[in-house]
C-alpha cells in the first residue's frame, strides 16, 4: 500500500526528473516500505507499456474495463472504503496518465489524431464519471463547508471544460486547445481524486 | 485506503510496545514534552483541526507545546516520532534544522519556519505557510492559501481555490491550482540565487503572475484557461519567449516583438531561458521589471 503523501514525488521518481537528494530520500524510504516499492513496480511497468504505444492507441478504453469492474467488487462489500478510494484513486492515475501520455508537449505540432483523441476524451469522461460515482457515496464524510467548496470548483472546471470542448468542436485539429483542455481535465480528475482521498 | 492505512499504522504503532519509547495519550491543557532527536530525524504531525506551528532549531531534540481540549499521542524513537491530536489542540513543534517534517491537517493552518530539511504539508481547508529554505516542499490544500518565502531546492504546491506565493530564491518551482492565483517572486543570482531552473505555474480560471529572475537555460511554463498571464522580468534576461493566446491578448512591452493573432515569440539573445505560456482566454503581457 503506497504511502499517498509519496504519490507525487514516487510519479517523479519513475519519471527520473527528481533532484539527485530527492531521488536518494526517495531510495531510502522504498528500502524500507513494501507498499511503495510495489506501487514503483506498478508506475514503471506502466511506463514502459506506454512507451511503447503508438500515439492513436486506444490505451485507457481497456484499462477501465478492468478498473471499473474493479470498483464494481469494492462498492460491493461494505467496510471496505478505503479499497474503493485505493481504486477511485488508481483509476483516476491510470486515466490521467493516459489523456497525459496521448498528448503532445504544448510546443509540438503534429498532426490531428482525432480517432485517439476522441477516444481519450470519452475515456476521461468515464473516469471522471466514475469518480464522481465514489465521492458521492462518501461526501456524508466531508465537512459541509469542503462540500461547498468542491463543488463551487467543480462547476468551475466544468465551465472551463466546457469552453475548451466547444472550441475544440469549431477547431479539432488545434494542438494547444487540445493541450489546455487536458490540463483541465487532469485538474479535475486530481480534484475529484483529492477529495475521495479526503472522504476516505 | 491510505488514509485507512495511515491511521492503522499510526494506530500499531502507538499500540506497539517494543522498540518505541511510548506514552499514553495526555489530556492538552498545557503541556509540553521534549524528547532527543537525530538532525535529520522524520516527525510527522497529525492534527485535524487546531493550528501546527514548526520551527526550527539548532538543538538535537525535538519539543512540542500543545495547547487545547484534545488529546497528544506521541510514539517513535531518537529518528522517527508521531504526534497525533485528538479533538482540538494548537501545537508548536520544535525540531532540528535539518528533520524531515511530515503534517496532516484537516482545517488547521500550518506554519513552518527554519526547518532546512524535507517538508511534505498537506490540508484540507487550512492555510500553508514555510519561512526558510528547506531542501524540498511538497504542499498541498484544498481551499487555504499556500506562501513559501525564504527559497527551496525544490518545491510542488498544488491547492484548489486558495491563492499560491511563492517568494525567495527558489530552483525548481512547480505550482497548480484551480480557481486561486499563482504569484512568483523569484530571486536570481542577484541575491545569491540561481534563479529559476524549472518552474510549471498552472491555473484554470486564477492568474499567474511570475516576477523574478530567469535562471540561464532554466525552462519555465505558465498556463491558465482563462486566468491572465504576467511575466516580469529583468531588462538585461536573456531567454526565448514563446507566447500564445487563443482567445486573448498579447501585450509585449519588455521588447518592440509585436504579436500575430495572439500569438508571439521573440528572443533576446542565444542560450538562455526558455519561457512559454499558453492560455485559453486570458491575457499574456511581458515587461521589464
Amino acid at each position: 500500500m503506497m504511502c499517498s503523501e509519496r504519490e507525487a514525488q514516487l510519479n517523479e521518481y519513475v519519471d527520473g526528473t527528481l533532484a539527485a537528494e530527492a531521488r536518494a530520500l526517495v531510495e531510502m524510504h522504498l528500502a524500507g516500505c513494501v507498499g511503495c516499492r510495489e506501487a514503483v513496480a506498478e508506475l514503471r511497468s506502466l511506463v514502459d507499456g506506454a512507451r511503447g504505444l503508438p500515439r492513436a492507441i486506444e490505451p485507457a478504453s481497456e484499462l477501465w474495463t478492468g478498473i471499473a469492474g474493479r470498483i464494481g467488487k469494492g462498492e460491493r462489500g461494505k467496510g471496505k472504503r478505503w479499497w474503493r478510494g485505493a481504486l477511485a484513486a488508481a483509476a483516476a492515475l491510470i486515466i490521467g496518465f493516459a489523456v497525459y501520455r496521448l498528448l503532445p508537449s504544448s510546443a509540438v505540432f503534429y498532426g490531428p489524431e482525432v480517432d485517439g483523441w476522441a477516444a481519450a476524451q470519452i475515456d476521461y469522461a468515464r473516469a471522471t464519471d466514475e469518480l464522481a460515482g465514489a465521492l458521492a457515496l462518501e461526501r456524508d464524510r466531508l465537512e459541509p463547508a469542503t462540500v461547498a467548496l468542491l463543488e463551487r470548483n467543480l462547476g468551475v472546471i466544468d465551465a472551463a471544460l466546457r469552453e475548451s470542448r466547444d472550441a475544440l468542436a469549431r477547431d479539432p485539429g488545434n494542438v494547444e486547445l487540445r493541450a489546455l483542455f487536458a490540463a483541465a481535465a487532469r485538474q479535475k480528475v486530481e480534484l475529484l481524486r483529492w477529495a475521495t482521498r479526503a472522504a476516505t | 485506503m491510505t488514509r485507512h492505512s495511515s491511521w492503522l499504522v499510526l494506530v500499531l504503532a502507538l499500540g506497539a510496545r517494543s522498540g518505541t519509547a511510548q506514552a499514553p495519550p495526555s489530556r492538552v491543557n498545557t503541556i509540553g514534552e521534549r524528547w532527543p532527536f537525530a538532525p535529520d530525524g522524520s516527525v510527522r504531525i497529525v492534527n485535524p483541526s487546531g493550528r501546527i506551528r514548526v520551527i526550527g532549531w539548532d538543538v538535537d531534540s525535538l519539543a512540542v507545546r500543545a495547547r487545547g481540549s484534545g488529546r497528544l499521542a506521541a510514539a517513535g524513537t531518537a529518528s522517527v516520532r508521531t504526534l497525533v491530536v485528538t479533538g482540538r489542540a494548537g501545537l508548536e513543534v520544535r525540531v532540528p534544522r535539518g528533520a524531515r517534517v511530515w503534517v496532516k491537517s484537516v482545517s488547521g493552518d500550518i506554519d513552518v519556519v527554519g526547518v532546512d530539511g524535507t517538508l511534505d504539508l498537506n490540508s484540507v481547508v487550512g492555510a500553508i505557510h514555510v519561512v526558510g529554505t528547506p531542501a524540498d516542499v511538497t504542499a498541498e490544500t484544498m481551499g487555504g492559501p499556500v506562501e513559501l518565502a525564504g527559497g527551496t531546492g525544490r518545491a510542488r504546491v498544488k491547492t484548489v481555490s486558495g491563492g499560491i506565493l511563492l517568494r525567495g530564491a527558489s530552483v525548481d518551482l512547480g505550482a497548480s491550482t484551480l480557481s486561486g492565483t499563482i504569484v512568483v517572486r523569484a530571486a536570481g543570482w542577484q541575491r545569491g540565487g540561481a534563479g529559476v531552473q524549472r518552474g510549471h505555474f498552472e491555473s484554470v480560471t486564477g492568474d499567474v503572475r511570475f516576477d523574478g529572475e530567469l535562471g540561464r537555460g532554466g525552462i519555465v511554463e505558465l498556463e491558465s484557461q482563462s486566468g491572465a498571464i504576467a511575466l516580469r522580468v529583468p531588462g538585461t534576461t536573456v531567454a526565448d519567449f514563446d507566447l500564445l493566446t487563443i482567445g486573448g491578448s498579447v501585450t509585449n512591452r519588455l521588447t518592440a516583438d509585436v504579436a500575430q493573432r495572439g500569438a508571439l515569440r521573440f528572443s533576446t539573445g542565444a542560450g538562455g531561458a526558455q519561457v512559454t505560456a499558453r492560455s485559453f482566454k486570458g491575457s499574456i503581457s511581458i515587461e521589464a521589471k
